[in-house]
Protein backbone atom coordinates (compact mmCIF):
# COMPACT_ATOMS: atom_id res chain seq x y z
CA UNK A 1 0.00 0.00 0.00
CA UNK A 2 1.71 3.26 -0.93
CA UNK A 3 0.77 6.66 0.36
CA UNK A 4 2.19 10.19 -0.19
CA UNK A 5 2.62 12.67 3.10
CA UNK A 6 3.28 16.08 2.51
CA UNK A 7 4.72 16.82 5.06
CA UNK A 8 5.15 16.16 9.14
CA UNK A 9 1.32 16.15 10.07
CA UNK A 10 -0.16 13.65 7.69
CA UNK A 11 3.14 11.59 8.48
CA UNK A 12 1.60 11.19 12.11
CA UNK A 13 -2.17 11.40 10.79
CA UNK A 14 -0.82 7.97 8.88
CA UNK A 15 1.09 7.27 12.08
CA UNK A 16 -2.36 7.48 13.78
CA UNK A 17 -4.58 5.31 11.60
CA UNK A 18 -1.67 2.78 11.33
CA UNK A 19 -1.95 3.10 15.65
CA UNK A 20 -5.15 2.60 15.66
CA UNK A 21 -5.14 -0.89 14.04
CA UNK A 22 -2.27 -2.41 15.99
CA UNK A 23 -2.88 -4.82 19.27
CA UNK A 24 -1.11 -6.34 22.22
CA UNK A 25 1.87 -8.59 20.18
CA UNK A 26 2.10 -6.74 16.86
CA UNK A 27 5.64 -5.26 15.45
CA UNK A 28 5.84 -2.31 13.60
CA UNK A 29 8.99 -2.43 11.33
CA UNK A 30 10.08 1.12 9.96
CA UNK A 31 12.45 1.54 7.48
CA UNK A 32 13.54 4.98 6.16
CA UNK A 33 16.71 7.43 5.91
CA UNK A 34 17.82 9.93 8.48
CA UNK A 35 14.82 12.30 8.67
CA UNK A 36 12.87 10.33 6.52
CA UNK A 37 10.02 10.96 9.20
CA UNK A 38 10.39 7.40 11.72
CA UNK A 39 9.96 9.10 14.77
CA UNK A 40 7.11 11.61 13.60
CA UNK A 41 5.60 8.19 12.23
CA UNK A 42 5.90 6.76 15.92
CA UNK A 43 4.26 9.90 17.19
CA UNK A 44 1.09 9.65 15.54
CA UNK A 45 1.30 5.57 16.38
CA UNK A 46 1.51 6.68 20.14
CA UNK A 47 -1.09 8.92 19.68
CA UNK A 48 -3.94 6.50 18.71
CA UNK A 49 -3.05 4.65 21.83
CA UNK A 50 -3.49 7.78 24.06
CA UNK A 51 0.18 8.93 24.68
CA UNK A 52 0.58 12.93 23.77
CA UNK A 53 2.98 13.32 21.13
CA UNK A 54 5.55 15.97 22.92
CA UNK A 55 5.82 12.56 25.34
CA UNK A 56 7.70 10.91 21.84
CA UNK A 57 10.79 12.18 21.24
CA UNK A 58 14.06 10.37 19.47
CA UNK A 59 15.10 6.80 21.20
CA UNK A 60 18.11 6.96 19.64
CA UNK A 61 19.96 6.74 22.64
CA UNK A 62 18.33 4.78 25.38
CA UNK A 63 17.76 2.68 22.48
CA UNK A 64 14.36 0.96 24.18
CA UNK A 65 11.74 3.09 25.90
CA UNK A 66 8.32 1.75 27.39
CA UNK A 67 5.11 3.74 27.81
CA UNK A 68 2.52 1.90 30.29
CA UNK A 69 -0.37 1.97 27.72
CA UNK A 70 -2.44 -0.93 27.56
CA UNK A 71 -1.50 -2.79 25.95
CA UNK A 72 2.29 -1.36 26.43
CA UNK A 73 3.96 0.69 23.72
CA UNK A 74 7.76 -0.07 23.19
CA UNK A 75 9.55 2.47 21.18
CA UNK A 76 12.37 0.72 19.83
CA UNK A 77 15.04 2.70 17.96
CA UNK A 78 18.22 0.24 16.91
CA UNK A 79 20.12 3.22 15.16
CA UNK A 80 22.99 2.29 17.55
CA UNK A 81 23.24 -1.34 17.07
CA UNK A 82 26.19 -2.67 15.66
CA UNK A 83 26.33 -5.96 16.34
CA UNK A 84 23.60 -8.60 16.13
CA UNK A 85 24.84 -10.14 19.52
CA UNK A 86 24.20 -6.19 20.68
CA UNK A 87 20.37 -6.98 20.19
CA UNK A 88 20.88 -9.74 23.15
CA UNK A 89 22.27 -7.07 25.70
CA UNK A 90 19.56 -5.15 25.60
CA UNK A 91 17.17 -7.93 25.21
CA UNK A 92 15.43 -7.13 21.79
CA UNK A 93 13.61 -11.15 22.40
CA UNK A 94 11.84 -10.04 25.51
CA UNK A 95 9.62 -7.15 23.81
CA UNK A 96 8.91 -8.62 20.17
CA UNK A 97 5.88 -10.54 20.10
CA UNK A 98 4.90 -10.09 23.84
CA UNK A 99 2.04 -8.79 25.08
CA UNK A 100 2.69 -5.14 24.00
CA UNK A 101 3.42 -3.14 20.47
CA UNK A 102 6.90 -3.06 19.81
CA UNK A 103 7.43 0.07 16.93
CA UNK A 104 10.74 -0.64 15.61
CA UNK A 105 12.75 2.15 14.46
CA UNK A 106 16.42 1.11 11.76
CA UNK A 107 14.32 -2.05 11.93
CA UNK A 108 16.68 -3.53 9.16
CA UNK A 109 19.21 -4.49 12.20
CA UNK A 110 17.04 -6.54 13.62
CA UNK A 111 17.30 -9.06 11.41
CA UNK A 112 16.14 -12.05 11.93
CA UNK A 113 14.63 -11.00 14.76
CA UNK A 114 11.28 -10.02 13.05
CA UNK A 115 8.17 -11.79 13.08
CA UNK A 116 7.15 -13.07 9.64
CA UNK A 117 3.77 -11.17 10.53
CA UNK A 118 5.47 -7.63 11.13
CA UNK A 119 3.69 -4.76 9.86
CA UNK A 120 6.51 -2.94 7.56
CA UNK A 121 7.02 0.35 6.99
CA UNK A 122 8.86 1.98 4.92
CA UNK A 123 9.54 5.90 4.26
CA UNK A 124 11.28 7.36 1.17
CA UNK A 125 12.17 11.01 0.79
CA UNK A 126 10.49 12.08 -2.08
CA UNK A 127 11.76 16.11 -1.57
CA UNK A 128 12.62 18.04 1.23
CA UNK A 129 9.18 17.84 2.83
CA UNK A 130 7.49 14.97 0.44
CA UNK A 131 7.66 10.87 1.84
CA UNK A 132 6.22 8.11 0.05
CA UNK A 133 5.06 5.85 2.82
CA UNK A 134 4.77 2.31 1.72
CA UNK A 135 2.87 0.21 4.18
CA UNK A 136 3.08 -3.50 3.95
CA UNK A 137 1.09 -6.06 6.02
CA UNK A 138 -1.99 -4.74 6.10
CA UNK A 139 -5.18 -5.23 3.77
CA UNK A 140 -5.54 -2.12 1.74
CA UNK A 141 -9.40 -2.74 2.16
CA UNK A 142 -9.11 -2.49 6.09
CA UNK A 143 -7.23 0.63 5.83
CA UNK A 144 -9.91 1.92 3.88
CA UNK A 145 -12.68 0.99 6.28
CA UNK A 146 -11.00 2.89 9.06
CA UNK B 1 29.12 11.88 55.63
CA UNK B 2 29.99 9.81 52.50
CA UNK B 3 28.03 8.33 49.69
CA UNK B 4 28.34 5.29 46.92
CA UNK B 5 26.57 6.47 43.60
CA UNK B 6 25.79 3.88 41.08
CA UNK B 7 24.90 4.49 37.50
CA UNK B 8 24.17 2.18 34.54
CA UNK B 9 21.26 4.04 32.85
CA UNK B 10 22.99 3.85 29.64
CA UNK B 11 26.43 2.88 27.95
CA UNK B 12 29.03 3.72 30.94
CA UNK B 13 29.30 1.86 34.15
CA UNK B 14 29.71 4.50 36.92
CA UNK B 15 30.76 4.84 40.55
CA UNK B 16 31.52 7.41 42.78
CA UNK B 17 31.77 8.16 46.28
CA UNK B 18 31.36 11.66 47.35
CA UNK B 19 31.45 13.44 50.85
CA UNK B 20 28.70 15.67 51.85
CA UNK B 21 27.18 15.47 48.08
CA UNK B 22 29.81 18.28 47.30
CA UNK B 23 33.61 16.75 47.20
CA UNK B 24 34.23 13.82 44.89
CA UNK B 25 36.50 11.34 46.68
CA UNK B 26 36.80 8.89 43.71
CA UNK B 27 34.74 9.04 40.49
CA UNK B 28 34.97 6.19 38.10
CA UNK B 29 33.34 5.49 34.58
CA UNK B 30 33.82 2.30 32.65
CA UNK B 31 35.28 3.69 29.41
CA UNK B 32 38.02 5.04 30.93
CA UNK B 33 41.79 3.91 29.59
CA UNK B 34 42.99 3.11 33.23
CA UNK B 35 39.78 0.70 34.44
CA UNK B 36 40.97 -2.01 31.52
CA UNK B 37 44.16 -1.65 31.68
CA UNK B 38 43.73 -3.06 35.34
CA UNK B 39 41.43 -5.38 34.79
CA UNK B 40 41.91 -6.60 31.35
CA UNK B 41 39.82 -6.26 27.87
CA UNK B 42 39.69 -3.65 25.23
CA UNK B 43 37.77 -0.07 25.75
CA UNK B 44 33.97 -1.37 25.14
CA UNK B 45 32.58 0.09 21.86
CA UNK B 46 29.88 2.67 22.04
CA UNK B 47 27.24 0.00 21.80
CA UNK B 48 29.14 -2.75 24.10
CA UNK B 49 27.08 -1.95 27.81
CA UNK B 50 28.85 -4.53 29.83
CA UNK B 51 27.31 -3.40 32.91
CA UNK B 52 27.27 -7.26 33.94
CA UNK B 53 30.93 -7.48 33.45
CA UNK B 54 32.15 -4.02 34.75
CA UNK B 55 29.96 -3.06 37.96
CA UNK B 56 31.75 -4.95 40.49
CA UNK B 57 35.56 -3.94 38.83
CA UNK B 58 34.15 -0.45 38.82
CA UNK B 59 32.45 -0.16 42.14
CA UNK B 60 35.53 -1.70 43.70
CA UNK B 61 37.75 0.45 42.33
CA UNK B 62 35.46 3.84 43.31
CA UNK B 63 35.89 2.19 47.19
CA UNK B 64 39.55 1.12 47.04
CA UNK B 65 40.08 4.73 45.45
CA UNK B 66 38.83 6.23 48.53
CA UNK B 67 39.95 4.51 50.62
CA UNK B 68 36.95 3.60 52.52
CA UNK B 69 35.17 0.30 53.51
CA UNK B 70 31.43 -0.42 52.66
CA UNK B 71 31.25 0.52 56.51
CA UNK B 72 32.31 3.49 56.43
CA UNK B 73 29.22 4.64 53.57
CA UNK B 74 25.69 6.25 55.20
CA UNK B 75 24.25 5.10 51.82
CA UNK B 76 24.23 3.84 48.79
CA UNK B 77 22.74 6.05 45.62
CA UNK B 78 21.79 4.67 42.66
CA UNK B 79 19.99 6.28 39.42
CA UNK B 80 16.91 3.95 38.84
CA UNK B 81 16.00 5.63 35.76
CA UNK B 82 15.15 6.81 33.20
CA UNK B 83 17.52 4.49 31.00
CA UNK B 84 17.88 1.08 29.28
CA UNK B 85 16.26 -1.04 32.17
CA UNK B 86 18.12 -3.87 31.35
CA UNK B 87 21.21 -1.96 32.36
CA UNK B 88 19.50 -0.35 35.25
CA UNK B 89 18.77 -3.11 36.41
CA UNK B 90 22.28 -4.06 36.74
CA UNK B 91 23.03 -1.25 39.30
CA UNK B 92 19.94 -1.42 40.59
CA UNK B 93 20.62 -5.13 41.59
CA UNK B 94 23.84 -4.37 42.70
CA UNK B 95 22.91 -1.17 44.93
CA UNK B 96 20.14 -3.67 46.33
CA UNK B 97 22.86 -6.64 47.37
CA UNK B 98 25.22 -4.11 48.92
CA UNK B 99 22.43 -2.29 50.95
CA UNK B 100 21.23 -5.99 52.10
CA UNK B 101 23.98 -7.29 52.71
CA UNK B 102 25.92 -4.11 54.37
CA UNK B 103 22.91 -2.91 56.30
CA UNK B 104 23.21 0.25 54.17
CA UNK B 105 20.06 2.52 53.30
CA UNK B 106 19.71 2.66 50.04
CA UNK B 107 18.54 5.83 48.14
CA UNK B 108 17.60 6.51 44.39
CA UNK B 109 18.18 9.05 41.95
CA UNK B 110 16.90 10.61 38.78
CA UNK B 111 19.58 10.50 36.02
CA UNK B 112 18.44 14.19 35.02
CA UNK B 113 18.27 15.04 38.94
CA UNK B 114 21.59 14.05 38.70
CA UNK B 115 22.95 16.06 35.96
CA UNK B 116 21.20 19.22 38.15
CA UNK B 117 23.25 18.13 40.85
CA UNK B 118 26.33 17.85 39.05
CA UNK B 119 27.10 21.82 39.63
CA UNK B 120 27.44 21.56 42.70
CA UNK B 121 30.55 19.23 42.71
CA UNK B 122 33.55 20.93 41.25
CA UNK B 123 33.42 24.42 42.95
CA UNK B 124 30.74 27.00 44.56
CA UNK B 125 27.40 25.92 43.37
CA UNK B 126 24.47 27.74 42.65
CA UNK B 127 21.97 29.38 44.48
CA UNK B 128 18.21 28.74 44.35
CA UNK B 129 16.55 29.42 42.27
CA UNK B 130 18.43 28.09 38.90
CA UNK B 131 18.01 27.09 35.43
CA UNK B 132 19.31 23.71 34.57
CA UNK B 133 20.02 23.36 31.11
CA UNK B 134 20.94 19.63 30.44
CA UNK B 135 22.08 18.65 27.22
CA UNK B 136 22.95 15.32 26.08
CA UNK B 137 23.11 12.36 23.39
CA UNK B 138 20.04 11.42 25.23
CA UNK B 139 18.40 14.27 26.62
CA UNK B 140 17.94 17.89 26.08
CA UNK B 141 15.62 19.91 28.79
CA UNK B 142 16.14 23.30 30.82
CA UNK B 143 14.40 22.56 34.54
CA UNK B 144 13.84 25.78 36.66
CA UNK B 145 15.22 24.25 40.30
CA UNK B 146 13.86 25.93 43.25
CA UNK B 147 15.57 23.38 45.86
CA UNK B 148 16.26 20.03 45.99
CA UNK B 149 13.06 17.85 45.05
CA UNK B 150 11.58 21.57 43.55
CA UNK B 151 11.92 20.87 39.77
CA UNK B 152 10.23 22.48 37.04
CA UNK B 153 10.19 21.33 33.51
CA UNK B 154 10.04 24.60 31.26
CA UNK B 155 11.20 22.68 27.96
CA UNK B 156 12.63 19.56 26.67
CA UNK B 157 12.97 18.69 23.30
CA UNK B 158 10.12 17.39 20.80
CA UNK B 159 12.29 15.12 19.01
CA UNK B 160 15.98 14.84 18.95
CA UNK B 161 18.38 15.83 21.64
CA UNK B 162 21.08 18.12 20.81
CA UNK B 163 24.08 15.33 21.37
CA UNK B 164 22.75 12.79 19.25
CA UNK B 165 22.27 15.54 16.73
CA UNK B 166 25.81 15.98 16.62
CA UNK B 167 26.48 11.98 16.71
CA UNK B 168 24.21 11.70 13.67
CA UNK B 169 25.80 15.24 11.63
CA UNK B 170 29.09 13.34 12.32
CA UNK B 171 27.68 10.36 10.53
CA UNK B 172 26.62 12.19 7.79
CA UNK B 173 30.24 13.49 7.11
CA UNK B 174 31.48 10.07 7.74
CA UNK B 175 33.50 11.12 10.63
CA UNK B 176 33.38 9.50 13.64
CA UNK B 177 31.87 8.69 17.28
CA UNK B 178 31.53 10.66 19.83
CA UNK B 179 30.43 13.24 17.09
CA UNK B 180 30.25 16.49 19.19
CA UNK B 181 34.12 15.91 19.83
CA UNK B 182 35.30 15.65 16.33
CA UNK B 183 32.78 18.55 15.42
CA UNK B 184 33.99 20.55 17.97
CA UNK B 185 37.44 20.32 16.23
CA UNK B 186 36.46 20.51 13.03
CA UNK B 187 34.45 23.65 13.64
CA UNK B 188 37.67 25.95 14.72
CA UNK B 189 38.86 25.72 11.19
CA UNK B 190 35.62 26.33 9.70
CA UNK B 191 33.57 29.28 8.57
CA UNK B 192 30.41 29.16 11.04
CA UNK B 193 28.59 31.91 8.76
CA UNK B 194 29.21 29.44 5.76
CA UNK B 195 25.54 27.95 5.18
CA UNK B 196 22.95 29.52 6.98
CA UNK B 197 21.63 26.19 8.86
CA UNK B 198 17.47 27.01 9.78
CA UNK B 199 17.36 28.04 13.74
CA UNK B 200 14.74 26.24 15.30
CA UNK B 201 14.04 28.61 17.95
CA UNK B 202 10.18 27.77 18.71
CA UNK B 203 9.60 30.84 20.28
CA UNK B 204 6.39 30.05 21.74
CA UNK B 205 7.75 27.56 24.16
CA UNK B 206 11.11 26.76 26.08
CA UNK B 207 10.96 23.29 23.68
CA UNK B 208 14.09 22.28 21.41
CA UNK B 209 13.90 20.51 18.33
CA UNK B 210 16.75 19.62 16.32
CA UNK B 211 15.64 16.58 13.69
CA UNK B 212 14.68 19.77 11.24
CA UNK B 213 18.26 20.60 11.57
CA UNK B 214 19.85 17.48 11.49
CA UNK B 215 17.83 17.00 7.97
CA UNK B 216 18.82 20.09 6.72
CA UNK B 217 22.49 18.86 7.23
CA UNK B 218 21.71 15.86 5.56
CA UNK B 219 20.47 17.61 2.26
CA UNK B 220 23.85 19.58 1.93
CA UNK B 221 25.36 16.73 2.28
CA UNK B 222 23.87 15.25 -0.34
CA UNK B 223 23.89 18.70 -2.18
CA UNK B 224 27.92 18.17 -1.89
CA UNK B 225 28.16 14.49 -3.01
CA UNK B 226 26.66 15.52 -6.48
CA UNK B 227 28.07 18.73 -6.90
CA UNK B 228 30.72 18.19 -9.58
CA UNK B 229 31.76 21.27 -10.25
CA UNK B 230 33.31 21.66 -6.83
CA UNK B 231 36.27 19.10 -7.81
CA UNK B 232 34.46 16.26 -5.89
CA UNK B 233 34.37 13.55 -7.91
CA UNK B 234 30.41 11.52 -6.62
CA UNK B 235 32.36 8.66 -5.66
CA UNK B 236 35.22 10.41 -3.39
CA UNK B 237 34.07 9.47 -0.25
CA UNK B 238 34.02 13.10 1.93
CA UNK B 239 37.58 14.53 3.09
CA UNK B 240 37.28 15.42 6.40
CA UNK B 241 40.57 17.99 5.63
CA UNK B 242 38.37 19.57 2.90
CA UNK B 243 37.54 23.09 4.13
CA UNK B 244 33.98 22.12 3.24
CA UNK B 245 33.32 19.56 5.81
CA UNK B 246 34.82 22.35 8.38
CA UNK B 247 32.49 24.66 7.36
CA UNK B 248 29.62 21.97 7.54
CA UNK B 249 30.59 21.17 11.18
CA UNK B 250 30.96 25.22 12.26
CA UNK B 251 27.82 26.59 10.93
CA UNK B 252 25.70 23.13 12.28
CA UNK B 253 27.36 23.70 15.68
CA UNK B 254 26.33 28.11 15.32
CA UNK B 255 22.70 27.08 14.99
CA UNK B 256 22.53 24.12 17.77
CA UNK B 257 24.78 26.66 19.93
CA UNK B 258 22.20 29.41 18.92
CA UNK B 259 19.42 27.94 19.51
CA UNK B 260 20.68 27.01 22.93
CA UNK B 261 22.49 29.74 23.87
CA UNK B 262 19.05 32.23 23.08
CA UNK B 263 16.15 30.06 24.75
CA UNK B 264 18.31 29.86 27.68
CA UNK B 265 18.27 33.57 27.90
CA UNK B 266 14.54 33.87 26.89
CA UNK B 267 14.19 31.92 30.06
CA UNK B 268 16.21 33.70 32.23
CA UNK B 269 14.51 36.69 31.04
CA UNK B 270 11.23 35.30 31.73
CA UNK B 271 11.58 33.29 34.74
CA UNK B 272 13.74 36.66 36.60
CA UNK B 273 16.46 34.32 37.79
CA UNK B 274 19.95 35.29 37.71
CA UNK B 275 21.93 31.94 37.92
CA UNK B 276 22.21 29.17 34.80
CA UNK B 277 23.51 25.56 35.08
CA UNK B 278 24.55 23.66 32.39
CA UNK B 279 25.12 19.89 32.71
CA UNK B 280 25.23 16.66 30.13
CA UNK B 281 27.78 15.86 27.55
CA UNK B 282 27.05 18.34 25.19
CA UNK B 283 27.94 20.83 27.78
CA UNK B 284 31.47 19.90 27.26
CA UNK B 285 31.46 21.49 24.10
CA UNK B 286 34.07 24.44 23.63
CA UNK B 287 31.68 26.59 21.72
CA UNK B 288 28.56 26.37 24.06
CA UNK B 289 31.02 26.76 26.81
CA UNK B 290 32.14 30.09 25.38
CA UNK B 291 28.84 31.59 24.41
CA UNK B 292 27.16 31.00 27.50
CA UNK B 293 29.68 33.03 29.36
CA UNK B 294 29.56 35.55 26.88
CA UNK B 295 25.70 35.82 27.30
CA UNK B 296 25.95 35.18 30.99
CA UNK B 297 29.05 38.13 31.01
CA UNK B 298 26.11 40.53 28.73
CA UNK B 299 23.28 40.27 30.74
CA UNK B 300 24.74 40.13 34.09
CA UNK B 301 23.65 35.95 35.10
CA UNK B 302 26.15 33.59 36.72
CA UNK B 303 26.93 30.28 34.11
CA UNK B 304 28.07 27.12 36.36
CA UNK B 305 29.63 24.57 34.34
CA UNK B 306 31.02 21.78 35.69
CA UNK B 307 34.36 20.15 34.66
CA UNK B 308 34.49 18.23 31.39
CA UNK B 309 34.68 15.16 33.35
CA UNK B 310 31.40 16.06 34.89
CA UNK B 311 29.45 16.90 32.35
CA UNK B 312 29.53 13.48 30.61
CA UNK B 313 27.53 10.98 32.71
CA UNK B 314 29.43 10.35 35.95
CA UNK B 315 27.86 8.75 39.35
CA UNK B 316 29.54 11.62 41.42
CA UNK B 317 26.31 13.25 40.32
CA UNK B 318 24.37 10.09 41.60
CA UNK B 319 25.86 10.42 44.86
CA UNK B 320 25.58 14.74 44.91
CA UNK B 321 22.07 14.31 44.68
CA UNK B 322 21.96 11.15 46.63
CA UNK B 323 22.89 12.70 49.52
CA UNK B 324 20.06 15.42 49.84
CA UNK B 325 17.73 12.22 49.36
CA UNK B 326 19.28 11.08 52.11
CA UNK B 327 18.88 13.74 54.81
CA UNK B 328 15.66 14.68 53.30
CA UNK B 329 14.82 10.78 54.52
CA UNK B 330 13.66 9.83 51.39
CA UNK B 331 15.28 5.92 51.98
CA UNK B 332 14.10 3.59 49.03
CA UNK B 333 12.76 -0.06 49.95
CA UNK B 334 14.42 -2.74 48.65
CA UNK B 335 12.15 -3.95 46.46
CA UNK B 336 12.73 -0.86 44.22
CA UNK B 337 12.34 -1.24 40.70
CA UNK B 338 13.70 1.07 37.93
CA UNK B 339 12.13 2.24 35.51
CA UNK B 340 12.43 2.96 31.75
CA UNK B 341 10.50 6.33 31.70
CA UNK B 342 10.99 8.17 34.20
CA UNK B 343 10.23 11.89 33.93
CA UNK B 344 11.59 14.19 36.61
Amino acid sequence: MRLLSKGPEETKDIGFRLGRFLKGGDVVALYGELGSGKTTMVKGIANALGIEEREIVSASFTMIVEYSTTPPLFHIDLYRIEKDAELDEIGLQNYIGGEGISVIEWAEKAGRELPEDAIWVELKSVSETMREIIIEGIDEKDWDNL
Amino acid sequence: MLILGIDTSCDDTCASVVEDGVRIISNIVSNQTEIHKKYGGIVPELASRRHIEMIWPVVDEAVKVAVIKPEDLSAIAVCHGPGLIGSLLVGCSFAKAICYSKNIPLVTVNHLEGHIFSCFLDERGPEFPFLSLIVSGGHTCLYRVDGFGRYRELGRTRDDAAGEAYDKVSKLLGLGYPGGTVIDKLAHNGNPDAIDFPRPYLPESFDFSFSGLKTAVKLEVEKLRRCEDRGFSTSQPLNFLTSYVCDIAASFQASVVDVLVRKTEWAVKKERIKRVALSGGVSANSELRKRMKEMGDAIGVEIFIPSVSLCTDNAAMIAAAGYHHFNTGNIAGLDLNPQAYLPL
